[in-house]
């Protein structure tokens, strides 16, 4: 038995829980964050609401063919995919308008620690508060189907579940994705130009430039694949959108090349 | 200071705390306490909840953030939002952050900047304080006369390189004159002896010398000897604001003549 103990303590230092920890203390001591949340779960419902009553008391031959319960009762989703880009942008560039990226810098200087840190504590709030949506706005959806006589979906009807839970996934992954745009740019204007650029500017522009590269874009894949649950008639396989999975992988591809760029400039700029 | 903290990259060298670069401290916010900028605050978050956030990353206990509050006297605008805050109160609030980790090295970059002269009375007692308690404090400034009061040493840099590194009152010693300021009814008789003991003597008035070459014990031994008057007798040094200008002339002269390329003439020839 060797008489030498050692005489240094275990050595503790800051870790990943206290920086996340932190993180969350930040976000749920500002009211905007309350003030967001409110008014993205009344303009989802609304959105859901509006665009399911609009499906109500067609013609029979409306609902025959083509019809998708669970993509109608999903729009609401849309104005959330706009909320969550503003909220994963002001997530950073409000530190680096405020000037609390310093503090955060002096309290944790290990940058790809903070980053991480900062990512799943974004990615955690995204997804729960999508999620939440996503179901909630689908059963307000077949609620108002339902009782208007229209055609609804429950969970268990081909695709819904699996339309349901991607949806509120992949919304928290454009979320994260202006996270990123955050990240580069570092002012909200400019990073909310990027996101609202690719998610709604581009699709526009591209019918004009390739139609085939339409079903390539994350809005036309949030909506032609990962809300559908029925094929839509009359488009060639050429044009046809990308089955679900891999849709979301594409943009899941897509959110880490912003992500991973804009956590090279976090780590390596000045502060 | 904020290569020290890690916050802007050098182009060249390093900076260590006690032996570490900032990014491999521990507990950073236990080690060393910064303010750097006072409005680094989310204006719509209160002041408590400013320091909440401070404390978790550093696992620093909660209860700390209401001492610190307490100790620079904002306990009663916990609650209050910091923008509301007045630059005064912003200041405290960067000190109290400062404070949080109860650190052993403090980081202030022109602490007394914009405060009124109560507000600079505070700091100043306070800095001093801190260093009492054995605390290491870095303070930098550009109001020369705050530092003379505050500081036990001094760091000199000029154009980004270091000028000087000095205690305070070798610094001034250094570039003061030494002269001693006389008043004496018997001036004339005064001036005579004092030059005879090898002094040089300016007279500013009828009844005022101002005397170097000789200290004021000299002086004083001389006037008892010779059975001479003395009203006042002060010895004159430089102050810190006078040292400073000295030396950052000089600084400021030698620059051009170390740098020919720079000047348009040599480069023709």
């Amino acid at each position: 038995m060797t008489t030498e103990v050692s005489v240094s303590a275990p050595r503790s230092h800051y870790r990943f829980k206290h920086v996340a920890r932190s993180e969350v203390a930040k976000i749920l001591t500002l009211r905007s964050t309350a003030i967001t949340c409110g008014l993205t779960v009344v303009a989802c419902l609304l959105v859901t609401g509006l665009v399911a009553h609009g499906a109500l008391h067609h013609d029979p031959s409306y609902y025959a063919f083509g019809f998708d319960a669970t993509q109608i009762s999903l729009t609401g989703m849309i104005p959330v995919a706009l909320a969550g880009g503003v909220f994963g942008a002001l997530l950073i560039t409000s530190e680096y308008s405020s000037g609390t990226i310093r503090p955060m810098f002096a309290a944790a200087p290990r940058r790809p620690l903070l980053f991480f840190a900062k990512l799943a504590v974004a990615a955690g709030i995204m997804v729960i508060a999508c999620e939440l949506l996503s179901f909630a706005s689908f059963f307000l959806g077949q609620v108002i189907l339902s009782g208007g006589g229209a055609p609804s979906a429950t969970l268990a009807s081909p695709g819904a579940a699996r339309a349901v839970v991607m949806t509120g996934l992949f919304v928290s992954l454009l979320a994260l994705m202006s996270f990123g745009f955050g990240l580069i740019f570092r002012s909200t204007a400019a990073a909310i130009a990027a996101f609202a650029g690719v998610i709604f500017v581009l699709p526009l522009v591209m019918h004009g430039i390739s139609e085939a590269g339409v079903r390539y874009l994350p809005t036309n894949i949030l909506i032609d694949s990962i809300m559908a649950t029925v094929n839509q008639p009359g488009q060639g396989p050429r044009f046809a959108p990308l089955v679900p999975g891999v849709g979301f992988s594409l943009v899941a591809l897509y959110a880490a090349i912003v992500l991973a760029v804009g956590a090279t400039l976090f780590v390596r700029r000045d502060a | 200071m904020r290569m020290i903290m890690g916050l802007d990259l050098p182009d060249s060298g390093v900076a260590l705390i006690d032996g570490k670069p900032y990014g491999e401290l521990n507990w950073p916010l236990r080690e060393v306490g910064a303010l750097l900028d006072a409005k680094a605050f989310h204006p719509a978050r209160a002041a408590r909840n400013h320091l909440r956030w401070l404390a978790l990353a550093n696992d620093i206990p909660i209860g700390r953030v209401d001492e610190v509050l307490d100790l620079v006297g904002l306990n009663s605008v916990a609650a209050r939002r910091v923008g509301k805050f007045s630059l005064g109160m912003t200041q405290r609030l960067g000190i109290a952050a400062a404070l949080l980790g109860d650190p052993g090295v403090l980081l202030f970059d022109e602490p007394v900047n914009g405060l009124d002269p109560e507000g600079i009375r505070w700091v100043r007692h306070f800095l001093r304080d801190l260093a009492k308690q054995g605390r290491t404090v870095f303070v930098s400034s550009h109001l020369i006369s705050e530092m003379s009061l505050t500081a036990d040493r001094l760091i000199v840099i000029g154009r980004g390189r270091l000028i000087t590194e000095t205690s305070v009152a070798d610094f001034v010693a250094r570039s003061g004159r030494g002269a001693v300021k006389l008043v004496t009814p018997d001036a004339g008789a005064f001036g005579e002896a004092l030059t005879v003991a090898g002094a040089s003597v300016e007279s500013a008035s009828d009844s005022s010398l101002t005397v170097e070459g000789l200290t004021s014990p000299q002086i004083g031994d001389l006037a008892a000897r010779d059975g001479l008057r003395i009203h006042e007798l002060t010895p004159i040094t430089a102050s810190l604001e006078d040292a400073f200008m000295e030396l950052t002339q000089d600084e400021v002269e030698f620059r051009p003549s170390t740098m020919p390329d720079t000047d348009p003439v040599g480069a023709k020839e």
